[in-house]
């Protein structure tokens, strides 16, 4: 009889262990689920006046907050995959947003400590200062591609929209971020 | 056993130098997929198509709420609209009805002076209307995603039309999905004329709102408001189809605004004319 209750909890212990293995893996791989959902909502068409001009970068924001905020669980191959994603949908050579990723990652991995774990507002700030250097990149290596220069304004536009949607997107991503905290404790 | 071991260092030695060196190799990669895009790789763009019907069905299955919320929000808006709606389209269907007599008549002198003359008439243009699931407009390109249900009319270089007029041309080919370039994208190119007077030129995106139309002789008379159709020159369109109106014409642009309104195009028609032209399918 003991033996048999001794099996039981054996068998209810492992399946608690497997049930907190896929607890955990999703929680870690939630930033790079929760990415890619943003990158494709991005992509549904709306009837917006300005939808067809401008649209958020919403592959930076991502990359930029979790960086920022969970370097543990979204690493360099997360970025790579956000890019390809945003390259398959979108019609800029393959490659470019690959590229301006990789650069905000290593822009973030130079400089991201300035901005971590401070106020809101500085890393709103530092957001601004980081995807201007960004889109300077992929403007050039776009332009560059290209053979011709790409006006400047609509990127100006694109990032000053970029920069404005962050509060918005890095809420999203804060309450994913609580959640896994809330979580992990 | 030895030799298993040598292995084994030998993986986990090109793991450490893979990881120290990640940043560069995917960096690295990023530029080989920039070349093999600016080759016109054939296994790169089958690849990117396959990927993107991988892909797209994901963004598919988000319009259907985007847009049901969307529409909460349009159908209070439009609710006002609709008695003064009402009234312009019954004013409009006269008006139609009057055109329609008319072209009948045309239709069949049309039809007896060809015979005089020993017109061969072209195919009748086929087509398949495609809903768009996916746009994309910024600084760096403008595109949409249409869904084409597996269709063998669709192929690569045909030209993709609104109720208006142009759109733009079938870029990639996918099973499920393909990709159309906009007429405002940094990549299109379409022979044009102005209606009224047969002057050529190439209407040329650079991923703003309003393509220009370049290559116009010196001596050209352009005003704003011609209508501008496409020339059918280089055999990929045929001539004829309304593109935009002239918006402004400066010293050294003609600024062309399409009639399409391309912020929300929701369904669009891939027309094959039958026109092979200098875009090939390989």
């Amino acid at each position: 009889m003991s033996r048999r209750l001794q099996s039981i909890n054996d068998r209810t212990v492992m399946q608690d262990e497997i049930a907190e293995n896929v607890k955990g893996y999703f929680q870690r791989l939630s930033p790079i689920f929760f990415s890619l959902f943003l990158i494709l909502l991005s992509y549904v068409p709306l009837d917006f006046v300005l939808s067809s001009n401008i649209r958020p970068a919403v592959g930076m924001i991502c990359v930029y907050y979790w960086i920022i905020h969970r370097p543990d669980i979204f690493n360099l191959f997360s970025v790579f995959i956000l890019g390809l994603v945003d390259d398959v949908l979108s019609a800029v050579p393959t490659g470019t947003n690959i590229f301006s990723l990789l650069v905000l990652f290593v822009l973030l991995l130079n400089l991201g400590r300035f901005f971590n774990g401070k106020p809101f507002i500085v890393t709103w700030y530092g957001f601004a200062i980081l995807s201007f250097l960004t889109f300077l990149c992929k403007w050039l290596i776009v332009s560059i591609y290209y053979g011709q220069f790409l006006p400047f304004v609509q990127v100006l536009f694109s990032y000053l929209f970029s920069v404005t949607a962050y509060p918005i997107l890095s809420l999203f991503n804060a309450f994913i971020q609580n959640y896994l905290i809330q979580d992990e404790a | 056993m030895k030799r298993r071991r040598s292995l084994f260092i030998h993986l986990s030695y090109i793991r450490i130098l893979a990881k120290k060196f990640a940043i560069v190799i995917l960096f690295l990669t990023a530029f080989a997929l920039m070349l093999l895009n600016k080759t016109e790789s054939v296994i790169l763009e089958k690849t990117s198509s396959a990927a993107a019907d991988v892909i797209s069905p994901a963004v598919d299955l988000l319009v259907v709420p985007a847009r049901l919320i969307a529409g909460v929000y349009d159908y209070f808006g439009e609710i006002k609209e609709v008695y003064k709606d009402n009234q312009d389209l019954r004013a409009e269907n006269k008006k139609l009805l009057n055109l329609y007599d008319k072209m009948k008549v045309l239709e069949v002198e049309n039809k007896l002076l060809a015979n005089l003359l020993n017109y061969e008439v072209p195919p009748e243009a086929e087509f398949i209307t495609a809903r768009i699931i996916a746009e994309e407009g910024d600084a760096f390109s403008h595109s949409v995603i249409a869904y084409t249900g597996g269709s063998n009319k669709v192929k690569k270089g045909q030209v993709v039309l609104s109720d208006r007029g142009v759109v733009g041309r079938v870029d990639k080919l996918g099973n499920m999905y393909s990709k159309i370039l906009l007429i405002t994208d940094i990549n299109s190119r379409i022979p044009v004329m102005v209606e009224k007077n047969r002057v050529r030129g190439i209407l040329a995106g650079d991923n703003t709102s309003l393509p220009k139309m370049v290559f116009i002789p010196l001596d050209a008379e352009i005003n704003v408001g011609d209508r501008i159709v496409t020339s059918g020159v280089a055999g990929v369109f045929p001539s004829g189809l309304p593109v935009g109106r002239i918006a402004s014409v400066e010293k050294n642009q003609v600024i062309v605004k399409p009639y399409s309104n391309l912020d929300n195009l929701e369904y669009v028609r891939i027309v094959d004319y039958g026109l092979e032209g200098i875009i090939s399918n390989e």
